[in-house]
């Protein structure tokens, strides 16, 4: 079975690490975020727009549950299912 | 012995080997040193990406990929399920030894551990010094402590139920491995759990020394070790009311035994066991 895709939307989810609302809810730990930004001497700033980017590691581990979609609160995250798999099925049925 | 023992212990544990411990301390930045540092880092992420996605898109060369990964850190940074008591020892080995705010939990969970009793994960050796120079990297600042507060930290830890693992930061002196801190560990915010358990790849985190024994005659099937385990090896046998130990699952981290309050449960040399000396 072929892990969901998950798409999301950067113009919309700029501070990923301050807000973290579907990283804390994810039940399999889905997502990652990374520091885009790395200055010496300097810690990045949690809430600088741009400057953390949320990204989707462990996918194989998605069971398309729509938490992270509901939890977040600017509608950044898409998840739509694996249509090919999707298509075999139903023909498998039918 | 496992393999890094056999290369790089001379008669002891690799980890408990001195000479792992250092990276040159006085090395001259050598030209094009830190590019190729960070270019490996990009490649072996760029790797682990194509990696994950092959798996979750069921790809033909997701083996492939998997088998140059697991190639790729069994030579550069292998990492290592160890007990408490082996953690005690290698503080008093290895110094500074300092507390910081876990990379795994800041990836994963977002979590911001920003002081002394937040801290998680322990750096070791004279890299440490160097923080400040990538403060992102040691989120949240570093706490220098002394070898007692070092102990009763990993014991305070122990008891909270994180599993320790040895960490290794690519080669230091002779081009041995280099030793470069503890961390305390549990699924599924952690990078090595996560890659051995979900993701096969098995020297990101090769078993420990020892696996864990249940004595059924001291058992009396309290129940406080089942929720420890973190690698489903240990479960209650409901019918005979007695905790049970699948010892091929397990992975020796100790989490059982030091919550046993009759002490049914030992932590026996891995060695021993002749169909478990191979199994790491």
């Amino acid at each position: 079975m072929k892990a969901p895709k998950i798409s999301i939307d950067h113009t919309k989810c700029t501070i990923p690490f301050d807000c973290k609302r579907c990283l804390q809810r994810c039940p399999q730990g889905v997502f990652w975020v990374l520091p885009v930004k790395n200055v010496r001497f300097q810690e990045t700033n949690a809430k600088e727009p741009g400057a953390w980017k949320l990204t989707v590691q462990y996918r194989a581990f998605c069971t398309a549950c729509g938490k992270c979609v509901e939890v977040c609160p600017v509608d950044a995250i898409i998840i739509t299912p694996n249509t090919s798999d999707r298509e075999e099925k139903h023909d498998r049925l039918s | 012995m496992c393999e890094y023992c056999v290369q790089y212990g001379e008669g002891n544990l690799w980890y408990l080997n001195p000479r792992n411990h250092g990276r040159q301390l006085y090395r001259r930045p050598r030209p094009g040193f830190a590019p190729d540092a960070i270019s490996y880092r990009e490649e072996r992420d760029k790797l682990w990406h194509e990696y994950f996605e092959a798996v979750a898109d069921e790809l033909p060369q997701a083996e492939e990929l998997r088998l140059k990964l697991d190639r790729l850190v069994q030579g550069n940074e292998p990492c290592q399920v160890l007990p408490l008591t082996d953690c005690l020892k290698m503080v008093e080995i290895a110094q500074p030894i300092a507390s910081m705010s876990c990379i795994c939990r800041k990836y994963m969970r977002a979590s911001d551990e920003r002081s002394a009793p937040e801290y998680t994960c322990a750096g070791l050796g004279v890299g440490m010094f160097k923080w400040e120079r990538w403060p992102e990297r040691y989120r949240g600042g570093v706490h220098f402590m002394s070898r007692q507060e070092a102990k009763d930290w990993f014991t305070r830890l122990d008891k909270k139920g994180m599993m320790h693992c040895v960490m290794v930061y690519g080669t230091g002196y002779e081009g041995r491995p280099f030793v470069g801190g503890i961390c305390n560990c549990d699924y599924p915010d952690c990078f090595e759990l996560r890659h051995r358990l979900d993701y096969n790849i098995p020297h990101h985190l090769l078993k420990s020394h020892y696996v864990a024994m249940i004595d059924f005659n001291l058992c009396n099937g309290c129940g406080i070790c089942a929720q420890r385990c973190q690698f489903g090896a240990l479960k209650m046998e409901n019918s005979r009311r007695k905790a049970n130990i699948d010892m091929l699952r397990c992975f020796g981290c100790g989490l059982c035994e030091n919550s046993c309050p009759r002490r049914a449960i030992k932590l026996v040399e891995r060695v021993s066991m002749l169909q478990l000396k191979e199994v790491w």
